[in-house]
Formats: C-alpha cells, sequence, structure tokens
C-alpha cells in the first residue's frame, strides 16, 4: 500500500516540470570554490562563519553544501555533509541544531533549530542526490523537509507562515509573535520541499510569503526589517533592531534565484539600497539615519545582479571575479555568481 | 536493497532484538555515475526512484517510539536467516592496527569481525599481518583511526572521481557509517535527544556490541529517560548477559541503579557472576544500592523498602559497619513511626560515633516513649547544632517539665535547661517551666516564667492564665485585674478567675496541670491526647523533616565539634563556602584528630568552591596523614594546572603538571592538558611524545592531539 502511494506522488511529480540546466562546466568554477573552501571550509567539514567568531551554523552548513553542489564536487560535499549530520543532526525532530561553537563545550549551547539552514540543507542534499544519484542524500533531504512542514510551516488566519525557529516565535511564545524572518523565505527551495514532504502546502506558504514580503514597508525608505512581528498590524518585532539588516539584504538575492517572481518589489528593493558608488545600504527603522553602507563585493553583488536580470545591465568587471574577504559576503557572492552563470550568462 | 550485513550473527541478532527492527539502508552508492543536467528535474526523478523502492532505500520518516516498540517485538521472534556462506572478510583494519601496533584497536576489530562472520577465525599472529599495499587506503585507515571521519568520506569520494572502477573496501564504508553514528549519537546524547539516540542505535546496530558499551549505556538512558524502563533494561540485561569487562559489568549496574526502579535492578543483580576470589561481582553495588535505598525511604514516607535491602543494611551495622549506616535505619524506622526500632538502630549509631543526628533521632524517639530526661541528656550536647537540633532539645525539655508529678531534677539539669531556654528564647519550655514551679509552689518563680513565655509569645493564653493564677496565689489582685484587662475578651477562664469557690479553683488548677503542654496542639483542640504526647508528635514531625544542616547558623556560635559535623553536613548539601566557615570554627577543637578533620574539610571545602589559593593555606593548618596530604595536593595543583592552562600560561601549567606527575597522579586528561601547553609553547617534540604517549593507550585525545601538532607544525613551516 505504501508503494502504491508513493507511486501516485512520483507520478505527480513528473508532471511538474521545473528548472534544468544540463552543466557542462560548473556553475562555481574550481578557482573560486577553491578559494572559497580555504578560507572558509575546515578539514573537519565545518564551514566557519569568519565575521562571527569562527562560529558554525546551520545555515553555513547549508550554504556549504549548496556551494559544493554548484562547483560539482561531491568530495566536498561529503566532507561538509559528515559534519552536518553527525554534528548539527541531533535534534529529536530531525532538525539541525542552529549553532555550533568551537570553543564551547559542548559545542551545541542552544538546541534550537534555525529554518533556514535545515532548508538550505534539505535543499542542497536533493539537488545532490539528484544528480549524483544518492539515495542517501535524497532520503536525508526528505527528513529534514517532513520536519519543516510538521514544525516550522504553521497557519496564522488565512496566511500559512514560515516559523523562523521551532521554538520562540510563535504567537504562544511571545507578545508580538508571531514572529518571521523575510530572508528565511528561501523561495528557490519551496517547489523541491513540497515534492519531500507533501503534507504541507509549500505552494500557498511561498505565495503567502511573498505577498507578506511586499506589503512589509517600514520606515524611511520603505523597506522590511529583518524581523516582522505579524500579532496586530504587520511591524517591525519587538527585541530585534529594527532594520533592514544583514539578514534581509539576502531577500533580493532569494527572489531573482527563485525565478524574479515578483520584478517590483525587487526592484523597489534595490533602488532603495543602492547607496553611493554601487554600496549596498541597510536601513534603519527607528532613527532614520543614513544607514550602514557595505561595500564588500558580495554584498554589492546583489543589486547588480537584480539590474542585470531586469534591464539586462552588465555586471561590472571587478565583481565577475571571486575574491573571499568575509564568509558571509563571500557566500552570498558565490550563490549570486552561480545563479548568474546558470540563467544569464550574458550579465558576466 | 543490499544489506551490508548478509550474514547477522548471534550477537547482531541480540542487539537488533534490542532496538528492534531495522532496515539497513546506509547503501554502498555506485560513484561516478554520469553527472548528467542539474536540478530540480533530477531530484523529482530521484525521489520516484526512492519512493517506489526501487533503489530500496525506505522513506525514513520519524519513527515513533511505538513504532519502534512493535518492530522489537516482530524482530524478537526467530528470524530465519539465511545461513551464511562462507564471507569474504575484509581484512584491511586489522591491517593498518596491527602495523600501527595499536593493539586496543586491533583487539575490538577482531571482536567486531567474529561478531560479523562466526566462521571466521582471526590471524594466529594479527601483528604478522603484511602491510596494506595500497598506500592511499592506508592513508584513509590512517584518517579514520584520528576520527577525521570527513575526511575519510572526502578522501573516498576523492579518489573515486579520480580513479575510475575503484570503490571503496566495505568494510571501511561500514566503519566510517558506524563511527560517524557514533559520534551523532554521542552528540544527541549529550544535548539529550533521546529519540535521535535510540533512533541511531536502531538505524546502526553494530554500535550495539560490548565493545561500545558506552553506547548501550547512552542508549539504555535514552530508554529510560523516555519512560521505556522496560527497554532500558534490555539494554543493560545485554550488557551484563553479554560483555565480560567487570569494570564496565559493574559500571552497567550503577548506572541502572539510578534510572530504573528497584525490581527492575533485581533483574541486573541477578546477572551477576562469582569473582576469582569467590566474591559475588556486585556485593559492593547491593550495599550502596541497599543504602540509597533505604536513604530515599527516610526522605520519603510512602516508599516501602523490600526486606531484603533492609536486611543488607541491618547486616552491615551487625558486621562492623559505620554509624551512617545505623543512622539510615533510624530515620528510615522513625519515619514510619516504628519507634522501638528507630531507638534501637539510633542506639547503635551512637554507640559507633555519636553525632547530631543520631542523638536527636535516639531523642525523638525517648520523647515519644515518654522518656524526656534521658532525651534531654542525650540532646544536651548537640543542641546548637542546628535550629532543628534545638526544636528538638526543646521538645524534650518542654515534655520533661510538663510531667505531672514534677520529676525531681537536679540543679544542674534544671540550670542549664533554664539558661538554654533564655539564650534560645523558647517559650514552650518558659511556659512549662511556669506549670513545674507552680506545681512546687514556687509562685513567685512561676510568675516569672510566665511573664518571660509571654515577653517571647505574647499571645501565648495559657502562660497568661498560669501567670494569673501565679498573681492571685500572691495575693497581687492588680496583677491579676490587668491580665483579666488585657484578656478580656480572649480568655473565658482569665475572665473568670476568682469567680469559683477555692474548692473548684484546685480542681482548675488540676486540670491546668495536665494541660500545661497543651499549646502545642492549639490549633487542634480536638486532639485527646496526654500532653507531652501532643508535644511531642508536632516537634518529631517538624524534626524530621528539618534535620540536617538546611537551616542558617552562625556558626561562630557553635562549639568546635557541633561546627565540625556542621561543615560535612554542609558538603553533603554541596554548600562549600557555608561548609568552609562551620570547619573554620572547629578548627578551633582542642583534639588534634579534630583539627586534622577540620583542614582537611576546609581544604575540600575552598576546592569545591574553586578557590584553590585559599585550599592550600587550608591544607597547611593542621598536619595531615600521608594520603590526605596527597589527595589534597594532587586536587589543589590539578585545579591550579587547569586555572593556568586557561589563563595562557603554559610555562606554569608543565611545572604545576610535572609536580603532579611527583605525586604519582598523572591522570590522562592532565596529560593531553600537558600535551597542550606544550603545544602552544612550539615544543612539538614533546607535545607529540605526550600525545603518542596517550593515543598509544588507546586514548581519543592522544589522536587529536596529534593531529594537532601536525597541523601546527603546518602552520609553521608556512609562516
Amino acid at each position: 500500500m505504501m508503494q502504491s502511494l508513493a507511486k501516485a506522488i512520483a507520478a505527480g511529480l513528473f508532471a511538474v516540470v521545473l528548472a534544468s540546466g544540463a552543466a557542462s562546466k560548473p556553475l562555481i568554477s574550481a578557482e573560486a570554490w577553491n578559494a572559497y573552501k580555504e578560507n572558509f571550509l575546515d578539514t573537519s567539514g565545518r564551514i566557519i562563519d569568519t565575521g562571527n567568531g569562527n562560529i558554525s551554523h546551520s545555515e553555513g552548513q547549508g550554504y556549504g553544501l549548496l556551494l559544493a553542489y554548484y562547483a560539482d564536487s561531491p568530495p566536498d560535499f561529503e566532507q561538509i555533509w559528515s559534519f552536518t549530520r553527525t554534528e548539527l543532526l541531533v535534534r529529536d525532530d530531525g532538525l539541525a541544531v542552529w549553532r555550533w561553537d568551537p570553543s564551547k563545550r559542548p559545542h551545541v549551547t542552544d538546541i534550537n533549530n534555525a529554518t533556514d539552514g535545515d532548508i538550505l540543507i534539505a535543499y542542497a542534499l536533493a539537488l545532490a542526490g539528484a544528480r549524483w544519484n544518492r539515495d542517501d542524500y535524497t532520503a536525508a533531504a526528505s527528513r529534514i523537509a517532513t520536519a519543516l512542514a510538521s514544525k516550522a510551516v504553521v497557519a496564522h488566519g488565512e496566511r500559512l507562515l514560515l516559523l523562523p525557529a521551532v521554538t520562540g516565535f510563535a504567537a504562544a511564545d511571545r507578545p508580538d509573535g508571531p514572529v518571521i524572518n523575510p530572508s528565511y523565505y528561501i523561495f528557490e527551495a519551496f517547489p523541491l520541499l513540497a515534492q519531500l514532504a507533501p503534507q504541507a502546502d509549500w505552494t500557498k506558504l511561498s505565495g503567502d510569503g511573498l505577498a507578506l514580503v511586499e506589503k512589509m514597508q517600514f520606515g524611511p525608505r520603505q523597506l522590511p526589517t529583518d524581523w516582522v512581528s505579524l500579532a496586530g498590524e504587520m511591524r517591525p518585532a519587538d527585541g530585534f533592531p529594527g532594520e533592514y539588516g544583514y539578514n534581509a539584504l539576502r531577500i533580493p538575492l532569494y527572489l531573482a534565484r527563485a525565478g524574479n517572481p515578483a520584478p517590483a518589489l525587487v526592484q523597489r528593493l534595490r533602488k532603495q539600497t543602492t547607496g553611493p558608488e554601487d554600496s549596498l545600504q541597510l536601513m534603519t527603522f527607528d532613527d532614520a539615519g543614513p544607514g550602514t553602507l557595505l561595500t564588500d563585493p558580495g554584498y554589492r553583488f546583489i543589486n547588480h545582479l537584480v539590474a542585470c536580470v531586469a534591464e539586462a545591465k552588465p555586471i561590472p568587471e571587478d565583481l565577475r571575479q571571486f575574491r573571499p574577504t568575509l564568509y558571509y559576503p563571500s557566500t552570498l557572492h558565490l550563490l549570486g555568481l552561480a545563479y548568474a552563470a546558470e540563467k544569464h550568462p550574458g550579465c558576466l | 536493497m543490499r544489506f551490508a550485513y548478509i550474514a547477522i550473527s548471534a550477537a547482531l541478532l541480540a542487539s537488533a532484538y534490542l532496538l528492534g527492527g531495522m532496515n539497513r539502508t546506509s547503501d554502498s552508492w555506485t560513484p561516478g555515475n554520469a553527472m548528467t543536467g542539474t536540478g530540480v528535474q533530477q531530484a523529482a526523478a530521484s525521489f520516484d526512484r526512492m519512493t517506489t523502492g526501487s533503489t530500496g532505500v525506505a522513506p525514513k520518516t520519524d519513527r515513533t517510539a511505538d513504532e519502534v516498540e512493535i518492530a522489537q517485538v516482530t524482530v524478537g521472534q526467530p528470524a530465519p536467516v539465511t545461513p551464511p556462506t562462507r564471507p569474504k572478510v575484509d581484512e584491511s583494519a586489522l591491517r593498518y592496527f596491527a602495523r600501527k601496533g595499536d593493539t586496543a584497536r586491533l583487539q575490538a576489530e577482531i571482536s567486531r569481525l567474529r561478531a560479523l562472520y562466526p566462521d571466521w577465525t582471526p590471524p594466529e599472529d594479527p601483528m604478522a599481518i603484511p602491510v596494506n599495499a595500497d598506500r592511499e587506503l592506508e592513508r584513509m585507515w590512517q584518517l579514520y583511526s584520528e576520527s577525521r571521519y570527513a575526511e575519510v568520506r572526502k578522501a573516498i569520494a576523492d579518489r573515486e572521481l579520480a580513479e575510475s572502477g575503484w570503490t571503496p573496501p566495505a568494510d571501511l564504508l561500514d566503519r566510517l557509517s558506524v563511527a560517524e553514528a557514533r559520534a551523532q549519537l554521542t552528540n544527541a546524547s549529550d544535548l539529550n535527544q533521546y529519540d535521535t539516540v535510540v533512533r541511531i542505535g536502531a538505524e546502526t546496530p553494530s554500535l550495539l556490541t560490548c565493545s561500545e558499551v558506552d553506547v548501550l549505556w547512552r542508549v539504555a538512558e535514552a530508554f529510560a529517560r523516555t519512560e521505556r524502563p522496560g527497554r532500558a533494561r534490555d539494554a543493560y540485561l545485554y550488557v551484563l548477559n553479554n560483555c565480560n569487562v567487570p569494570s564496565e559489568r559493574l559500571a552497567t549496574v550503577q548506572k541502572a541503579s539510578t534510572l530504573l526502579p528497584a525490581t527492575m535492578v533485581e533483574d541486573l543483580l541477578a546477572r551477576e557472576r562469582p569473582g576469582p576470589d569467590g566474591t559475588m561481582e556486585f556485593d559492593a553495588i547491593r550495599d550502596d544500592l541497599a543504602r540509597n535505598l533505604v536513604a530515599e525511604g527516610d526522605n520519603d514516607a510512602t516508599i516501602t523498602v523490600p526486606p531484603q535491602y533492609l536486611g543488607r543494611v541491618e547486616r552491615l551495622v551487625e558486621s562492623g559497619g559505620s554509624a551512617s549506616d545505623a543512622l539510615l535505619l533510624g530515620w528510615y524506622y522513625l519515619r514510619r513511626n516504628d519507634m522501638a526500632a528507630a531507638e534501637t538502630w539510633f542506639r547503635k549509631a551512637r554507640g559507633i560515633e555519636d553525632s547530631a543526628s543520631a542523638s536527636q533521632g535516639l531523642a525523638l524517639t525517648l520523647i515519644d516513649r515518654k522518656e524526656p530526661k534521658e532525651a534531654e541528656e542525650v540532646m544536651y550536647r548537640w543542641r546548637d547544632g542546628s535550629k532543628d537540633a534545638q526544636q528538638t532539645y526543646f521538645a524534650a525539655t518542654a515534655n520533661l517539665l510538663a510531667i505531672s508529678p514534677p520529676l525531681p531534677l537536679t540543679e544542674e539539669v534544671l540550670a542549664r535547661i533554664a539558661s538554654e531556654t533564655i539564650s534560645g528564647r523558647d517559650a514552650q519550655t518558659a511556659q512549662q517551666f511556669g506549670w513545674y514551679a507552680r506545681e512546687l509552689k514556687q509562685h513567685k518563680t512561676a510568675a516569672d516564667w510566665f511573664t518571660t513565655a509571654l515577653s517571647w509569645k505574647p499571645d501565648d493564653e495559657p502562660s497568661a492564665y498560669g501567670l494569673a493564677l501565679s498573681r492571685n496565689e500572691l495575693n497581687d489582685e492588680t496583677g491579676v485585674a490587668e491580665i483579666q484587662r488585657q484578656w478580656a475578651d480572649r480568655s473565658e477562664r482569665i475572665a473568670r478567675l476568682g469567680e469559683t469557690e477555692p474548692q473548684e479553683e484546685k480542681a482548675t488548677r488540676e486540670k491546668e496541670a495536665a494541660a500545661v503542654a497543651r499549646p502545642a496542639v492549639r490549633t487542634a483542640p480536638a486532639a485527646v491526647e496526654t500532653a507531652p504526647r501532643a508535644a511531642t508528635s508536632r516537634t518529631t514531625q517538624g524534626a524530621v523533616r528539618q534535620r540536617g544542616c538546611s537551616f542558617t547558623v552562625d556558626p561562630r556560635s557553635l562549639s568546635p565539634a557541633v561546627a565540625l559535623a556542621r561543615g560535612w553536613c554542609l558538603m553533603d548539601m554541596n554548600r562549600p563556602l557555608e561548609a568552609a566557615r562551620a570547619f573554620e570554627v572547629a578548627l578551633a577543637a582542642p583534639g588534634v584528630k579534630e583539627r586534622e578533620d577540620a583542614a582537611y574539610g576546609q581544604s575540600l571545602a575552598y576546592l569545591r568552591a574553586g578557590l584553590t589559593s585559599k585550599a592550600a593555606v587550608s591544607a597547611a593548618r593542621a598536619p595531615q596523614g600521608t594520603e590526605r596530604i596527597v589527595e589534597l595536593q594532587s586536587a589543589i595543583l590539578r585545579d591550579r594546572a587547569v586555572a593556568s592552562f586557561n589563563a595562557g600560561r603554559n610555562r606554569d601549567t608543565i611545572l604545576i603538571l610535572d609536580q603532579l606527575s611527583q605525586l604519582g597522579t598523572e591522570q590522562q586528561d592532565l596529560m593531553v592538558l600537558k600535551g597542550y601547553a606544550y603545544l602552544n609553547l612550539n615544543r612539538f617534540i614533546d607535545a607529540r611524545r605526550i600525545f603518542q604517549a596517550l593515543a598509544e593507550a588507546g586514548n581519543r585525545e592522544g589522536a587529536k592531539g596529534l593531529v594537532e601538532v601536525r597541523r601546527a607544525q603546518f602552520k609553521g613551516n608556512q609562516n
């Protein structure tokens, strides 16, 4: 009975034909990937957040797996996955603990998860499992997706929401709950998650999420903040810096990578966050100051990518080459480059 | 589906039984498949393969506890196992460990292969096994032996890409999966993720063998902590039925005894084996177990301790046991109102070694059987030990004075009771002094005591009544009127004083004498008990509940002997700083032995509080026995070594550890510290020597340390 059910599901999957791109050469060059590894990958398989006390987290492991996949490197994928599995995937519900600190014993001091990290890990596993015929990866992806469906996807009124973590953000957990993080919506992953864990309505979650992000217009420049309360009227969540910050700056990148489902939103974000000399300008909601200017190539790449996708403006020469700086902007840079290489090679 | 284990040995079957049915699916995957295309479409296709089972990976959903249980039942049936064809046994790991001279791992590998392949015969001289000819494989085994599993994974995948047609030995893949599963299970267990622990155990039967007893313990604990004690017991039973290392067997029962109900622990104890010297292997544990059970019974009167455990502790006392064992029994029986038995054991305890606890227990039983005189004598010495001891003492004194007709008491006894009553401001005893004096027609004295009692407890109606009676005897009409005014609304008998005929008044007085201790049951006036009994039962309960050193007392008010006992009691309660203060007082004891104890206790207290330098000072305050000197110095040096290492003082760390090794207590964890101290000083040769020795002793930190040395050297060369 189990098998016939599975067959029925599988038959449905064939109907969903999604993006494909036969890669003759890797989307991330060997040179760029080697530079990334040298700077951010420990031999233990741990991606090191060099801007953050050299800790590791589920997000970093997820990014590492995804980048290894784009670099067509099963060995590196194996290495990163080994660490991810043995050190982070220990929670009873099948999700990953979010933070791993080399200076603490045990290395994990908070067993909560981070939903974006789980999504990235499941997404990378599903992609790699398919390309490299690794059923164990696919099975692991399915396990994480199933746990996400039951623990992180919740109904709130008419909407489906993605909770940033299993603990601490729901309506019952805090007075301004539910609180969401718009940059945890990794839209490109939702179609795959829908196939891995069909018990949740990922299509609705994706659509609801997009509608929410479009409505998040706070502060002087009408931008989303990193953390948003949905308790009543949508507003920046309590207890977090009310800013379009290091979390939110990924939103246009993720939207572009997801096939640009909301072009107007993405262009608005680009306009409102382009600072002097193509820097990326953050925004503080409260004091309405000018906002921090980020000049790291990885950050600057985001608005250029968005501009190229919309208006075919070529990306400046100096940003086409990957130069590692810190973990986070370097990761975003490679994700952007991989996307441009696959879908908009003319931008490069 | 390709099972990694074709032949399942009896041991593995047993472990499968232990954890329930499992599909072993960490299967080999064919490397070097053409990487055609990318992305989501393929992902979709691969789910199809997966879910239709054509490649046999069952969807791993969260298996609930119940499903594991059910699966267990089915697997529990004797499963038809295909008779194994003679398997080809992969001995490459064996060869690697043999060449490295790693006998511990070699033996573990031999027993693992034996469990897997019952027909396999290990080579007669494993050390003579030829070296692996394959260098790259050799390197993979080396990484494996250094617990660098992610790097092994990478090395395998690298080689598969580079060398088409090469497949890793099944043994390496298998061991790697098991090692990763072990790491994952251990991490989950450290974070109390018990479902994960059980799940990984179920998926990895080869972790559930005697060579992985730590994993078995963790799995057992996971069952116990998720309210599956039966499964936990089975896991512990597995160890006792199959594993032979004596220390691990002992530890198994010890761990089980903290997690399982007593009846299940009995099941485990039944697997006891006789030792070579004829003693039974769990004897020591049985004693501790019995003590723990009786101690639990001391704290909770609803627990019934099985007679064999009570009997065991009783026999321990009879055969020259300790006062503490006798005390356990005394309090156990006292909690259950078996006063005669309690008295017996408290007396035995005092016979071995007098203590506040033993005296208090005995005093309570004596008060109960209306022997307050002896109770007072017994408690007098210990009255200051704690708030609780003082309450017991005053229960004795109040009851003693309340006896009618009054007992003749010596001047000395009366004087000391009076003195204690004043300093302890005990209104109850003061009141009883009043009635006692009144019985002896010392009305002036009686009036003074009643007044005193009222000054401490202004709402004490019996004292007010006693005072009124006494003033009446002394013809102090103004005084009587004053009391009558004060108590006008509150006491009918005070108001009516003087109205009655002399004859009736005498009757009233006699009645009053019987009611002297009534205040203790003021809240329950319906209780028709004799006065002393009423006073006792209330105090008894209070005393039992609060015995020990839970009350805060300024130790400077205590005698050195009492302070010493209190110090140890506070140590038991893990209140080291208060204990240190109590020991400070005890250091003034006249006896050499007591002072030594006090200095020793204070040292331990400071050590526990993390105040190493103070501990060192304390240790020097009284001469200590050799053994204690070594113990204290080791502990002090150890703390200092860790502190100086953490502070980055690597040279000091090494010096301290050298001192420590001269005491003959060079423990492995400290050697690790020393290794890292050397490493931090870039003394690679010394660091390597230490880690090498540790690694040879089978210590994992040793292997890790060697890796660190190599890394550091490599970095050094680069710079």
